[in-house]
């Protein structure tokens, strides 16, 4: 056990300090040069101020709270808090209370430094960036904003979408030392409440010193954090959040990052951009098509040639045999090593140019493309026809418009090329056989993540891989068994009036 | 009776169609066409039709005979006692077992054969078997999804029939019915192989949400298989010659040599890798069902069970060696699940009515 550190060092990290009373709390938060306590005097008294100048709105404090204080005097906190018009004061003498706050942005207010007994005034100092366009799930029509990393802000972005009371919002906080808020966003009496529990209580059950973003909280609770498939959708829209609220779906957010988690999350939806809504069903189905088969030919297409080449040449036509052969004459390596050469320059092009500055990274990509591309052709170490399938496949790969799920499928075709290079076309097969079987096994939120394919559920077909027009699609998923499984009547959108009427 | 499952380890009733179609088609479609011809020649289509009959009564037993709850191991040890019932139980099992390695056995010998002659039936073996691991620990419902999926994406394969059309002699056919019922019974009995496997119903059928509308989608998959089996044994004769297609041990791998497209050639390459996902879902529901005996039979633990039976797999498939040796093998199998499909179920349906009137009237 020594080995890899599993010592028993419970308790160790968690246990901070917890000041007795109200004077072992200011020492404590003195030591620290930004914590600010000292004698305030107004015209006709003195009150002591203690806060943390880093989370306090200053302006708040001098224009809101101190100018009020000065008509005439008050003899006690009751009084100091009539005159204050801040929506958040509280009396307490909960010194506990009193840390948690300060370090939330409030103000400690006392008429004597030795006070027990002190008011909290709510001023935090709320630095956020403005609502922007959306960078990850760009759409060219439809709403242009996107989250940001104040979850209020985001939490009005969804509810100023759905203005109605059933949608709720429960509040939980994770992180034992970044005491990140995390909202669990729901429809009351659409959603199912065994997911809105299951949420509830893996978010509870985190144990995590620190998180900073949602993107911790798909990791820690996916049904099967092993697998390389994302199981929660994440999302920057807002307008896309609203739109799964309504389905019945659950969602999730984090303080402190821009981007909202869908659960429960199926395959289909990691190929569906939200732009798909705005564009009539048929052009939108079209481009679902394109995407679907995209990616079929991203995974297969590199593996495949692979195959033929080292195994199966009579697969290939003799018209066709001519073009690959001139294409591979002068080539040295083996079909797996130029291929697997050729792969790792893409993902190296694309590694450099999404850490590098944007117009640094357009550079390397250009050069990346053409200079490498070219010039590996001409010294005779890959094909010209092996740059081009693995361009498209790269190409391909990039048009999953989920960010997460494009990883996953960039990568998943490593294993597939080395199976290829062992069995030939067999063990291209029988790659495919345990990418499905790992799909069929995962589940999200205890929900068939393959669903609607399998179990083949023909009401959810008509949003997956084709969309069907918003006339047919009257029924909530069933893959999120809702309360009421009904959008809106069917009969009404689809009737039709007769000829000439 | 076990401990009951839970609904939600249930599958839908329809998709029962799809675990009978793919227990049924698995490399015997590749191969039937030469044993079905030898008594009735070209008038075989027909005895397919009789074999598919004979599997649709059996089915219709079935669901007569289980209630819900209820599979084969509880009917046997009601009427045969705990240990002369879980005799029958576990050479079922068995059964179910070596049914799964002939399925494996037969489809390396189809890629020795016609792709890699020297491949290492151990490798390969292990990876594939992996795999039926994987599919099988993940439970019933991964089980089911694997039949469903290796029935929906082969059904491009069929397309593929159309090719061969090309070079038909529709007369080879003609005239029809010309032999006598004796051939065409002889001839639907070699049929009994590629048909076998469906008696995994008696096993999963506890798993089934609603027996009661499973019933009718269970004779969908029968009547399925036969369409495909009708459609291929047709193209196949109207394809070959009839004293060539006697000689020919794979007569529809024959036929996906000659397709030519403008980007691909010699088909039969891609048409056997396919093979590994009709397979797959052959090999794990019955071995699947095997281990599933063991375990209403014997209390195992499933996952344990599976592991060691993939091993006996394993080696079974190393150690058979030779077209002889395995097509003997795969005909005794076939032989025993002729006679415990035709002869044992009916058997133990009478016996079972007969016992269930006595008990009421008592």
């Amino acid at each position: 056990m020594k080995l890899f550190g599993k010592k028993n060092k419970k308790n160790k990290s968690n246990s901070l300090k917890q000041p007795n009373n109200i004077v072992e709390l200011i020492d404590m938060c003195k030591t620290s040069s930004d914590f600010m306590h000292y004698e305030h005097s107004i015209k006709k008294q003195t009150i002591w101020l203690s806060f943390y100048k880093s989370l306090v709105d200053t302006e708040i404090l001098h224009k809101d709270i101190l100018e009020n204080l000065q008509e005439y005097k008050h003899y006690s906190l009751e009084e100091l808090k009539e005159s204050i018009p801040v929506e958040k004061v509280l009396t307490t003498k909960d010194v506990e209370q009193m840390q948690n706050r300060m370090l939330r942005g409030y103000i400690l207010l006392r008429l004597d430094e030795y006070d027990q007994k002190g008011l909290l005034i709510n001023a935090p100092l709320k630095k956020t960036r403005n609502v922007s366009v959306p960078e990850v799930e760009f759409s060219v029509i439809g709403p242009k904003e996107a989250f940001l990393e104040s979850i209020d802000t985001n939490l009005n972005l969804v509810r100023n979408r759905l203005p109605i009371p059933e949608l709720m919002v429960k509040e939980l906080k994770v992180g034992k030392l970044t005491k990140s808020k995390v909202a669990v966003l729901y429809i009351d009496g659409v959603a199912n409440e065994e997911n809105v529990n299951t949420v509830i209580q893996r978010i509870k059950e985190i144990d995590i010193d620190h998180l900073v973003d949602s993107s911790y909280i798909t990791q820690i609770i996916s049904d099967n954090p092993k697998s390389p498939f994302p199981q929660l959708l994440d999302t920057e829209r807002p307008d896309r959040a609203s739109a799964v609220l309504t389905e019945g779906k659950i969602v999730i957010m984090a303080a402190g990052s821009p981007h909202a988690l869908i659960a429960p999350a199926n395959l289909t939806e990691f190929f569906s951009s939200f732009e798909d809504y705005f564009l009539n069903p048929v052009i939108a189905s079209a481009f679902r098509i394109i995407r679907f088969f995209s990616v079929v030919f991203s995974i297969l297409v590199t593996p495949i040639y692979v195959a033929t080449l080292t195994y199966h040449y009579e697969l290939i036509p003799k018209d066709l045999m001519g073009t690959l052969i001139t294409s591979r004459e002068v080539v040295p390596l083996p079909p797996i090593l130029e291929a697997i050469f050729l792969e790792l320059t893409i993902e190296l092009l694309r590694e450099a140019g999404a850490r590098l500055p944007t117009k640094v990274g357009q550079t390397i990509g250009i050069v990346g493309g053409i200079v490498i591309g070219t010039a590996s052709v001409e010294a005779g170490l890959t094909s010209n026809v092996l740059l081009i399938i693995i361009a498209l496949a790269a190409l391909a790969s990039f048009t999953t418009p989920v960010y997460q799920m494009g990883n996953t499928i960039r990568l998943i075709r490593f294993p597939f090329i080395f199976v290829a290079y062992l069995f030939g076309m067999l063990g291209v097969v029988l790659s495919f056989c345990y990418l499905i079987v790992h799909l069929l096994r995962l589940t999200s939120l205890g929900r068939p993540f393959f669903e609607p394919i399998y179990p083949p559920r023909l009401k959810d077909m008509k949003d997956s891989i084709i969309r069907f027009p918003f006339s047919r699609n009257t029924q909530r998923p069933v893959q999120l068994q809702t309360e009421q499984t009904e959008r809106y009547s069917k009969r009404d959108a689809t009737k039709k009036k007769d000829i000439d009427e | 009776m076990g401990k009951p499952i839970s609904d939600s380890m249930k599958i839908s009733p329809f998709l029962v169609l799809f675990l009978i179609t793919s227990v049924q088609v698995g490399v015997g479609i590749l191969s039937f066409q030469s044993k079905v011809v030898e008594h009735a020649s070209y008038d075989a289509w027909i005895s397919v039709i009789i074999a598919g009959i004979g599997v649709h009564i059996i089915i219709w037993i079935a669901f007569k005979m289980l209630r819900q709850d209820q599979d084969i191991f509880d009917i046997q040890k009601e009427l045969f006692g705990k240990y002369l019932g879980g005799l029958f139980g576990f050479i079922q099992c068995l059964y179910f077992l070596v049914l799964s390695t002939i399925a494996l056995r037969l489809y390396i010998e189809i890629i020795q054969v016609w792709m890699f002659p020297h491949i290492s039936i151990l490798y390969l073996g292990i990876f594939f078997l992996i795999l039926v691991y994987y599919v099988i620990n993940g439970g019933f419902r991964v089980v089911v999804g694997i039949c469903f999926l290796g029935t929906v994406i082969p059904i491009y394969l069929l397309f593929t029939l159309i090719f061969p059309l090309e070079f038909a002699h529709f007369h080879n056919l003609l005239p029809v019915l010309n032999h006598s019922v004796k051939d065409l019974m002889l001839s639907s009995k070699e049929m009994t192989l590629s048909f076998l496997g469906f008696s995994t119903l008696f096993i999963f059928f506890p798993f089934i949400k609603h027996p009661k509308k499973a019933h009718k989608w269970a004779h969908f998959g029968v009547l399925f298989t036969i369409v495909v089996y009708v459609a291929i044994s047709m193209v196949a004769f109207v394809f070959y010659d009839e004293e060539q297609i006697k000689t020919v041990i794979w007569p529809t791998l024959g036929m996906w040599k000659i397709i030519e497209m403008p980007f691909v050639e010699r088909f039969e390459y891609i048409g056997i890798s396919s093979w590994a996902l009709v397979i797959l879902p052959n090999m794990t529901l019955t071995l699947w069902a095997s281990t599933r005996g063991m375990k209403r039979l014997f209390r195992f633990n499933q996952r344990k069970t599976v592991i060691v039976f993939l091993i006996i797999v394993l080696i079974a498939n190393v150690l058979i060696n030779g077209h002889e040796r395995i097509s003997l093998l795969s005909e005794y199998i076939s032989r025993v699940g002729f006679y415990m499909v035709y002869f044992y179920i009916p058997f133990l349906f009478i016996v079972y009515t007969i016992y269930n009137k006595v008990r009421k009237s008592k």
